[in-house]
Parts: structure tokens; sequence; C-alpha cells
């Protein structure tokens, strides 16, 4: 299957022309977009900029007005099981009557198919997966008794399972406590090292640019995108947010200094 | 009681109707958790009551009450129904549950007025077509019985072969979407199943309680398990006997149809589910009193230390009454004296007053421990 080998001079992820409309609203409008292989990149914007929509969008789960989505040079249809995916953790209902083991290897369906249920070689990568997040010990509690922080970590190792090239994480840092975020920021950066790309809706402006070397900045259409060094100063910011944002990324290095 | 369900049970037509009635038990409790656990209760609901206009109609049209046409015809106005809901809901600002109630009274109106006019109508074909608002087993005959087993066999078959992309559907549509998996035909195939699973129920159960039929059991079920196979597997049994209950209560007294029959019996393990499972209303009151009581033991076990710490001496006895001081009104600090007693932990000492035993000394130092350079 020579075809399946993920193209090594295309960009991990690119994005032309992508507008998406619900109903009278435009939520993203042209966006052009290139994440190269290998890059930690933040989506940053304020409520409703479509940081959401852009990550399901390159995923197929929107429909387009317009725009061509590509992963490894390849539309993203034929790429679906380069795509690992950890959607906000308020999207579903922690109540359901599952396992976490369980939960955890859902992320084997999709290179399981149709119909095909998993077996012994799926529980191992489950619970190998739950291992890298510090979880192990937690595969058979029903998770309705996780906290937040452990909810995110099951869902990141759901996304491990699926062992893909590209890594599509919507606000996996939302509401989880100090520890959670430096593990899922370390088991992150691995994947990178690794040569995985990673694309994560981040909120915190503050620890940008200790966690991730490229951003999008986003408000509906693209403001700007490239290094976190280049881009991610005030003008781009304000650009962005309007004049309500009180974080002056140039500030920071001053403080810190303090 | 036993003499009567030996009589029903060696009985031809009483067997077939118990038959029929497990089956439909079966059907619908798998069926329902899928409803349930998706949240939609109440488009099963609104889809059992939409089934009657269309029985109606096929009634009409065919001039006879022949099975098929009419469900067919049941199927097709629970189908619209759904159909007419997301319309409203995808083009308008009316909200779900108001679209749902909406569908629901005008499909159920526009079937009890067409039953009032086919009713009226000079011959007697339509004799009975009443009774497909609730339900009456006796009337199964063993043709019934086998269309109900064999769209069971069906919507059973569907069940198991999609299983992991059905849980996807449940729990997280957006994630089974990105690997690929169609959550749009896994929604359309759970309407499917839901509506076949109405449809084999209107003889038995009606249109009016069916939909009782699909969630109650499996809300029952959840409350047991955490594990939805399991919960899946114990709906279908909780609906199976119900559906026999139900079937031979109606059986056993005139005039008792026996949708309400049924919905009786499983709404009695439904209320006993819900009060006395692992995590029903009774059992968490009672580890919330438990745990309250060890609570306020520890607390003065812990007052009654730091009091005679004070006295640098752990076993300086104090009065009840200082003990009571700066409690909130109601703590009973007698009763968890008394219980520190009978534990061994405190020991009286004269008439009012209270010290700690070695043994409560230890215990108490296990959850706070003594500062050193105290």
């Amino acid at each position: 299957m020579n075809s399946g080998e993920p193209n090594q001079v295309a960009p991990a992820i690119r994005v032309t022309d992508l507008t998406v409309a619900y109903g009278d609203k435009t939520v993203l409008w042209d966006i052009d977009i290139e994440i190269p292989k290998g890059a930690m990149v933040a989506v940053v914007g304020p409520n409703g900029a479509g940081k959401t929509t852009l990550i399901k969008s390159i995923q197929g789960l929107v429909p387009r007005v317009a725009g061509v989505i590509s992963i490894h040079g390849r539309p993203y249809e034929k790429q679906r099981k380069e795509m690992s995916y950890v959607p906000q953790r308020g999207s579903v209902d922690w109540d359901f009557p599952t396992s976490v083991v369980d939960t955890v290897k859902m992320g084997s369906y999709g290179d399981l198919g149709w119909i095909r249920r998993p077996g012994r070689k799926e529980h191992e990568k489950a619970l190998s997966a739950l291992e890298k997040v510090d979880m192990l010990e937690f595969a058979q509690r029903q998770i309705s008794q996780l906290s937040g922080g452990q909810q995110q970590r099951v869902f990141l190792a759901r996304a491990l399972v699926q062992s893909a090239s590209v890594y599509l994480l919507d606000e996996p840092f939302q509401g989880v406590d100090a520890t959670t975020e430096k593990a899922i920021v370390r088991i992150l950066k691995e994947l990178v090292n690794g040569g995985k790309t990673v694309l994560a809706v981040h909120h915190d402006l503050n620890t940008v640019s200790e966690y991730y070397e490229r951003i999008a900045i986003l408000n509906v259409g693209l403001v700007a995108s490239g290094k976190v060094d280049e881009v991610f100063n005030s003008e781009n910011l304000k650009r962005a947010y309007g004049g309500k944002t009180s974080f002056f990324p140039e500030r920071k290095s001053a403080r810190r200094a303090v | 009681m036993l003499d009567f369900a030996v009589e029903l049970f060696s009985d031809y037509t009483a067997r077939t109707i118990i038959l029929g009635a497990a089956s439909l038990g079966i059907v619908s409790g798998v069926v329902g958790s899928y409803a349930v656990l998706r949240k939609q209760s109440l488009v099963g609901d609104v889809m059992s009551h939409a089934a009657l206009p269309g029985i109606v109609i096929a009634f009409l049209i065919m001039g006879v009450k022949e099975q098929l046409p009419i469900f067919i015809g049941a199927a097709l106005s629970a189908i619209l129904a759904v159909f007419v809901i997301n319309l409203v809901t995808g083009n308008s600002r009316v909200k779900t549950d108001s679209a749902m109630g909406m569908a629901l009274s005008v499909f159920f109106g526009l079937g009890l007025v067409l039953l009032t006019y086919a009713q009226r109508m000079p011959n007697a074909n339509q004799a009975g077509l009443d009774k497909f608002l609730f339900g009456q087993a006796e009337a199964l005959v063993e043709k019934d019985v086998l269309i109900i087993g064999l769209t069971g066999f069906f919507a059973l078959l569907v069940v198991g072969l999609f299983w992991k992309e059905l849980k996807l559907l449940c729990f997280d549509p957006d994630f089974g979407g990105t690997m690929g998996f169609s959550m749009k035909s896994m929604d359309m195939l759970v309407t499917v199943v839901i509506v076949s699973a109405i449809v084999i129920g209107l003889q038995t159960v009606g249109v009016v309680l069916m939909s009782s039929m699909l969630i109650t059991p499996a809300v029952a079920a959840r409350q047991w398990t955490g594990n939805m196979g399991s919960m899946v597997i114990l709906a279908a049994l909780i609906a199976a006997v119900s559906g026999m209950t139900g079937v031979a209560l109606s059986a056993g007294f005139e005039n008792v149809p026996t949708g309400p029959a049924v919905i009786v019996c499983v709404s009695v393990i439904a209320f006993f589910s819900v009060l006395f499972s692992p995590n029903g209303f009774f059992t968490l009151r009672f580890k919330d009193a438990r745990s309250r009581r060890e609570i306020k033991k520890d607390y003065v076990l812990k007052v009654l230390h730091d009091l005679a710490l004070e006295h640098d001496d752990p076993g300086y006895a104090h009065s009840e009454r200082l003990l009571a001081l700066g409690s909130e009104k109601g703590f009973n600090v007698k009763k968890s004296l008394w219980e520190l007693q009978t534990a061994g932990y405190v020991e009286k000492a004269g008439e009012e007053n209270w010290r700690l035993t070695s043994n409560g000394i230890r215990e108490v130092r296990k959850f706070s421990p003594v500062e050193k350079d105290r």
C-alpha cells in the first residue's frame, strides 16, 4: 500500500479556502493554513471564533460551504486513520454506562472497521495507552466516577490508541488540575518529538509560548499563523480579540524577569 | 395462583400469547435501551402515539383489519412524525421538546379523530380497531407471534452486528464520525429498529403505552449496572417478565386490557429499582446516614482528645455538656458517645464525664496525629 504512505514533502495539514456557515451565520471565513509535519500548534481566538469548527472541519464533521482539506497531501477522507481526535470533554455524557478501558478501546474501532469487535490485541493497546496517561489503575472504573482531569486523560488515551500521525485536540486543558495539565503537555511533546503533528485549541494565552512553537490566531477569519515568536504579539491579538484583551505577550518576558 | 399458571402454560392459545408477550418484551427492552442511552426517551413516546393515524388510515384504505397494511401504515406515520420534528427544529427557533410535544398531540389527535370516524362507518369490520389504543394480547394468534418473532430477530441481529458502532452513536457520535463510521446511517438504523418494536407492540400493548414498554425496562436496568451490555440484557429480561406477567394478569381478570397490565408490572420493577438498587434512593440515603454517623463519632473523639491534651493528659475526662458546646443544634453528642463506648474508645468517668480509653487514643491518632512538640 504505497499510496497510504504519508507524503514527506506535503504539510501535515493543509486547509485551503475553508468557509463554514451555520444557517446565515458565517463561522469560518476563507481560511488558508498550513501546518508543517512535526509541529505543535495552538489555535487561539475569542469565543465564537470558530476554533472548534476548524478542528471539526479538518475531519469533515461539519458541512463546508467551500474549502479543500488535505492531510499529508491527500484528501482527509482517505486519511482518517492518520488523524486522532480528542473532543471537548464536555461534549459527551460521562454518566454513560461503560468502563474506562472500554472507552479507551473505542480508539481502536476505526482500525477494526465495520462490525468487527475489539479483541485481546485491542484490550492490550488500551491498557498500554492508559499506562501512558497514568490511569492504568482506573481501567475497570466506571467513567462516571472520574474527575475532570481523569476524564481528559481517558480521552487522550483513546486518541493514543488511534495511533495516528496528526493529533487534533479541542481544549485539552479546560478545567483540569495542574498535574493533569503537565502530564498532557509532556505526552503531547513526546508525540511531537516522535514526528507527530499536534493541533490544539488553547485558551490560556499565558502558557502559549511555553507549550507551543506555532500558533494560529483565529476570529472567523485567520488573523495570523506561524511561529509563536513571530506572530504571537499584541497587534495580532488585538485584531482577534478586539481591544478587550489585557494580555500582551511582549510584556510577559519583562514580567517574568521581575 | 400456581394452578392458574399451569393452566396458562398448558393451554395452546395462552402459550402463544405469552410467547408473543415475552418476545415483544425482549425486543422492546433491547431497543428501548438505545432510546434511553441517546436521551431520546421522548422520541419513542412520540413515535408510538404517532402510529395511530397510520393504523386507521391503513384500515380506511383497505377496508379490513389486515395485519401487514396496518403495520406499514403505523410505521410510516411514526417515521413521518420524526421527520416533521427534524424539519421543524432544523428550520425554526422551535426547540426539540416543543416540537416533540406538538408532533405527539397533532398526530395522536388526528388518529383519534380518524378512529372516531372509522368507528361510525356502517360496516362491522372496524370492530376492535380501538384495541390498538391499549392493546389486547388475547387477540394474538400464531401468525402474529411469528411476525413479532421475526421482526424481533431482525432488530436483535442489527443490534448484535452493529454493537460497537451503535455504542459510538450513543456515547460520542462525533468521534465515531472522525473514524469514518456513518453516524447518520446508524441514527437511521436505530429509528428503524425502534419503529419495528413499536409496530409489533401495537396489538399487545397499544400505541398509548408502548413508549413505557420501551423506556421503563431500560431505566430500571440502568439502576443495577454500569455496563452497557448488561444493561441491554437486563432490560430485555425485565420487559419479558413484565410482558408475560401482564398478559397473565389481563387474562386472569376480566376487562383488564393487556397494555396497562404490562405497564403496571414493568413500572413496579422500575420503581423498586430506583428505590433499592445499589445507587437507588434508599441505598444512597442509608450510606449517607452511615457515613455521617462515622464522621460525628470521629469528631467527638477528636474534640475529647484535643481538650484532654490541654491538660497534658490524653485520658483527662470532660463533661458531656462541654463536648456538646460549639457543635451545632441537633448534633446528638450523647448518642455518638454511646456508640464510641460500645466500640471501646471512650469510658464514663463519674456522672456526666467521659474520657478516652487507650484504644480510643490510638484510634484518634490514626486520623489526627499529635504534633511532636506539643
